[in-house]
């Protein structure tokens, strides 16, 4: 049992990463290479939130919207101006990026380890199943929870998510109804970095900050999404619990096959159904 | 010109461009000139920086020369990988250089020992631990002045036994030395009646240890063998200190801690136990004249990979210096001989048999530092002869 709540959070530390990924490749058919540079990013601003104010909630309230005003910026001048070329210059794009996010977080913080403590309500484990499972786990699996179903009822169910799935289904047909496709555009980039960022804040307390996290974490991050579908949020969430509860097994009985069962699943989703389990047509602009 | 002439001119010329190398090796060039191949970004990226300082303060304190000529450092990056390491390494021994001196990664160096095997020039090596760099009958031109993995893996195997451990939970670097280092560990720890209650194997730059961490929490181990190093250290010892494993269990390991690494994990580092490569409160005469200089210069504290650095290359430009000759075969069979009895560790011995450098083992705990001390130090709580880490080799 205590392997299933371990595999919880494990799956929803997983969407987290993945989220923003998946949303923005969705609504704008952008694969984000710097995806795991902005993760970096928000754990970085995180830190720094923390060593000025000491409170790790004001790092996860702040760190988010401070890279989701990045990505906006980022989206409106340079991103904007290569939406109606090929994919292989965001592609080219999304890279620089990464080495301009890595050069400056180099510059700013150093090459040394930086950490987060775990916040003081969760520093305690909690007796569950018989096993001590760190009360901070048993936040992510609430916090990631939370964040699925605000993500799924604002995608799929609000009027605002009408508009973002009109503008990705058809933009030139929402600027003709009156639509702000660019606005839009914009405002779904920086959500998925901002959700990017969400994802490196929760990962800080449990992994080193160092200028490499970023680069780990994309390949986790691609295997959901393509697992899951790509620019589909229900399919982020179904593949991140199939990979977090496979992870977690797989580290119960045979440590050495994870990466193995990892990958596995991924070339069997991608046999079976090449365009993930939940896939949905991207921008056709 | 006539024909004779023509003849012996182009006999003279012929002979002056093949002169046998070593006369070529013992013409005196304008400096000294190391090919410093460090990491400086990438995962290693720390370690160069704190390396560099240590050879910069070395070469400072003997007034900047060597052999009578000013010592040059030519610094690239390898960015924590073999091939840069190798391209930028044949970039500057075309260009003169005399020695390399890296690198961080054990992969990168072993790189290196090929290209200064073929080059036929001398490699230092103050920090990677593989122990496939030295060996005997390895290569001639690579000396290894610092700590071994095989040493470090005996050293957690004295830890364990004279803290009387009787059972241990491994979990291991899914990595081919780490996985050899694990075997002996067991193996030697089995003889000594320590019962290994399992051993798990974590892929390296695993990013969740919850799980085993969970296994080990629920076993009836006594002590908690930790051979991974770096970030998955950082991570490991994160995610065990949520559950509060170190309350309960003795969580040690080979090269799991250092300054750098504790203040990385936090509180949860403290009474975590770990090789040490150098460490700046060894009592000695030579490391207490370096700590001061050193922290006048920088302003902090050295770490081991500075430490390491500053006694390797201190020990080598010493040699060098007492050949009195510009010819490097002379300074590698000069250097296999030697003894450094001043290091900052003590006395140092040269193995002629395998380029290793036998020496004292540093075993430490981490601590809640005082100032000046960094906030979570290492305190040294066993100092391991070399007759207990080293086999005899001739």
């Amino acid at each position: 049992m205590s392997t299933i709540v371990i595999g919880l959070s494990l799956s929803f530390l997983l969407f987290l990463l993945a989220a923003g990924l998946t949303l923005i490749f969705g609504m704008l058919g952008v694969i984000n290479f710097a995806h795991g540079a902005l993760y970096m990013l928000g754990a970085y601003i995180c830190y720094q939130i923390v060593q000025w104010t000491g409170s790790f909630w004001i790092g996860l309230a702040l760190a988010p919207l401070v890279v989701a005003g990045l990505g906006a910026a980022m989206e409106r001048l340079a991103l904007k101006p290569v939406y109606d070329r090929d994919h292989v210059y965001q592609l080219l794009l999304t890279f620089g990026f990464i080495l301009v996010i890595e050069e400056a977080v180099r510059l700013v913080w150093g090459l040394d380890y930086k950490q987060v403590p775990t916040p003081d309500l969760f520093s305690q484990p909690v007796a569950l199943f018989g096993s001590q499972i760190p009360s901070y786990r048993l936040f992510i699996i609430v916090f990631g929870a939370v964040v699925s179903a605000l993500l799924f009822l604002v995608i799929d169910k609000s009027r605002y998510g009408m508009v973002i799935r009109a503008t990705s289904s058809d933009s030139d047909m929402a600027e003709t109804l009156g639509i702000n496709v660019s606005r839009v555009r914009t405002f779904v980039f920086a959500l998925g970095s901002g959700l990017a960022a969400l994802g490196g804040v929760v990962a800080a307390p449990l992994v080193p900050i160092e200028l490499g996290m970023g680069f780990s974490v994309i390949i986790d991050c691609f295997v959901v999404v393509i697992i899951g579908g790509l620019g589909s949020i229900r399919g982020a969430i179904f593949a991140a619990l199939l990979l977090g509860m496979a992870r977690a097994l797989g580290f119960t009985y045979a440590a050495e096959w994870v990466d193995l069962i990892t990958f596995s699943l991924l070339i069997v989703t991608l046999l079976t159904r090449p365009a993930g389990l939940f896939s949905r047509k991207g921008r056709a602009a | 010109m006539d024909r004779r002439h023509f003849i012996r001119n182009a006999a003279i010329a012929a002979l002056s461009t093949n002169l046998p190398a070593t006369a070529a090796y013992a013409a005196e060039p304008a400096d000294f000139h190391i090919a410093g191949i460090l990491a400086f970004s990438g995962a290693y990226g720390i370690i160069g920086k704190d390396m560099r300082q240590g050879v910069e303060l070395a070469i400072a304190d003997r007034g900047g020369k060597v052999l009578g000529k000013p010592i040059r450092v030519s610094w690239e990056d390898d960015e924590t990988k073999p091939q840069p390491a190798v391209q930028k390494a044949t970039r500057l021994l075309a260009g003169g250089a005399q020695m390399i001196f890296g690198a961080v990664g054990s992969a990168s160096t072993l790189a290196l020992q090929s290209l200064a095997d073929q080059r036929k020039v001398p490699l230092l090596v103050t920090i990677s631990a593989d122990d496939k760099i030295t060996r005997v009958n390895g290569s001639r031109y690579t000396f290894r002045t610092s700590n071994t993995l095989g040493m470090e893996i005996r050293m957690s195997l004295e830890f364990a036994k004279v803290r009387g451990l009787k059972k241990i939970y491994g979990v291991a670097a899914d990595y081919q030395a780490t996985r050899d280092g694990w075997t002996m560990f067991q193996t030697e720890a089995e003889k000594l009646g320590i019962a290994i209650v399992g051993i798990d194997f974590a892929p390296l730059g695993n990013r969740d240890f919850s799980v085993i961490v969970d296994k080990m929490a629920k076993s009836d181990a006594d002590g908690i063998a930790v051979f991974v190093t770096g970030n998955d250290a950082v991570t490991f010892l994160k995610q065990s200190g949520q559950v509060g494993l170190g309350r309960t269990k003795v969580q040690f390991g080979p090269v799991l801690q250092d300054e750098t690494l504790a203040a990385a994990v936090g509180p949860a580092a403290v009474g975590v136990y770990s090789g040490v490569r150098y460490h700046f409160s060894y009592d000695s005469p030579a490391n207490k004249t370096f700590v001061a200089a050193y922290r006048a210069k920088y302003g902090e504290f050295p770490s081991s990979f500075a430490g390491e650095a500053y006694d390797g290359i201190s020990w080598w430009l010493d040699v060098v210096e007492a050949t009195k000759s510009w010819d490097r075969e002379r300074w590698v069979d000069a250097f296999a001989a030697s003894t450094r009895e001043n290091s900052l560790e003590g006395r140092k011995t040269m193995r002629a048999c395998d380029h290793q450098a036998a020496q004292v083992g540093l075993w430490g705990v981490v601590t809640e530092g005082q100032a000046p001390l960094p906030p979570l130090t290492m305190k040294i709580t066993n100092v391991f002869e070399p007759a207990n880490l080293f086999d005899t080799c001739s």
